[in-house]
């Protein structure tokens, strides 16, 4: 079988898509054969297209922009809609990672994945939103199932076991482990550390230009 | 200020100050995820192509009016892409709201989100799901929740909808 991970981040390289992906592709093992996709602009390529065709399983993992999916994401699954593939029984994973803690809030953008999967004549597998996403590409590489990102990690770990027999699953919902107040507290300093590294000041996070 | 963003070519606004109009069209860039918008030019998108100052005029309106094809429960990839240019309008430090993380203000306009969708083969679910993202923009811009509404085609949206 064969499944085709789709990095739906316009990010080129460090994006929580990328880890998320990375685990994916272990987790799947030697039990699927993998393509790997990265749609950072709103068009498909032929030879993008080609390889979705022949999918059994596609994985999209993405971030969350304004609460649903970045545009040219979206503009991308238009184009795979149009194209009118034929393999009918693939079925459709979601993996939607935001920088807020709660991954709940990653709904409305599985719920647009899971319309598309409808509309574009594929059968929908299920999603997983990821909260805490904002850390994510920053963690030490620590072994799957182990660290802050466990409980997600289990999470991917049923969703690839579901994928390889085929069967769908309820969306399911998981965030770093780690406080939600640290979590808070890192991105605070985060922040501040980038506008400082580009010569500005903290307090420039604040500006109101005209 | 009422600030309409819309997909649909010719649509027509009332004249006056009251409104701006951001067409969304082929030319417009993806948002690249550098936060730039936060920490290189803070409150202004770093992509120079006439559509880095949404998140400024987000600043000064008291409406939001998306009038955009239905497309799965979202607005149109062209919509979404201005919407996606904006993020600027919030701050990037968190606070918690009714229990949940979301950003912080960054300007002190209290918006109230309207979208007025169209498309000749809404589902059900898709309704569903356009509800909910626009409640979770209006949750996560701690504005207020206008009207949503669905239309069969531009047409049918622009003969009824008042604004």
């Amino acid at each position: 079988m064969r499944a085709v991970l789709i990095n739906g981040s316009p990010k080129v390289k460090d994006s929580a898509s990328a880890v998320l992906l990375g685990k994916v592709k272990e987790l799947f093992g030697s039990r699927c054969e993998i393509e790997e996709l990265h749609f950072k602009k709103a068009s498909v390529s032929e030879e993008d297209m080609a390889k979705l065709k022949e999918a059994d399983v596609m994985v999209f993992a993405y971030p969350l922009y304004v609460d649903g999916i970045p545009g040219h994401l979206l503009s991308c699954l238009m184009h795979i809609e149009k194209a009118g593939l034929q393999n009918r029984d693939a079925l459709i994973y979601g993996v939607c990672n935001c920088g807020f803690y709660e991954g709940i809030q990653a709904e409305a953008a599985l719920g647009i994945l899971k319309n598309w999967s409808i509309k574009a004549g594929f059968i929908w597998g299920g999603g997983i939103g990821v909260g805490g996403g904002g850390c994510i590409a920053m963690l030490p590489k620590i072994p799957t199932g182990k660290g802050p990102m466990a409980s997600i990690d289990k999470e991917l770990m049923q969703m690839t076991d579901n994928a390889v027999n085929k069967a769908s699953q309820d969306n399911r919902y998981a965030n770093v482990n780690m406080p939600r107040f640290v979590y808070k507290q890192a991105a605070q300093m985060g922040w501040r550390q980038a506008i400082k590294s580009n010569g500005l000041k903290a307090k420039d996070l604040d500006r109101r230009p005209e | 200020m009422k600030l309409l963003i819309t997909d649909i070519e010719n649509f027509d606004i009332p004249q006056g100050d009251d409104y701006k109009l951001i067409k969304a069209n082929g030319d417009i860039r993806n948002c690249i995820g550098c936060f730039g918008c936060w920490v290189k030019t803070p409150g202004k998108c770093v992509i120079n192509d006439g559509f880095d100052r949404t998140g400024i005029d987000l600043g000064k309106c008291t409406e939001l009016i998306l009038v955009s094809r239905c497309c799965y429960g979202s607005t149109s990839p062209a919509v979404k892409m201005i919407q996606d240019r904006a993020i600027s309008y919030i701050h990037p430090d968190f606070v918690i709201r009714n229990g949940e993380m979301h950003h912080k203000r960054r300007y002190d306009n209290v918006i109230t989100v309207s979208a007025y969708f169209y498309g000749d083969d809404i589902t059900e679910a898709e309704k569903e799901t356009a509800g909910n993202l626009i409640q979770s923009i209006v949750d996560n811009y701690d504005g207020k929740l206008g009207n949503v509404a669905f239309y069969k085609s531009a047409e049918e949206l622009k003969a009824e909808v008042t604004l």
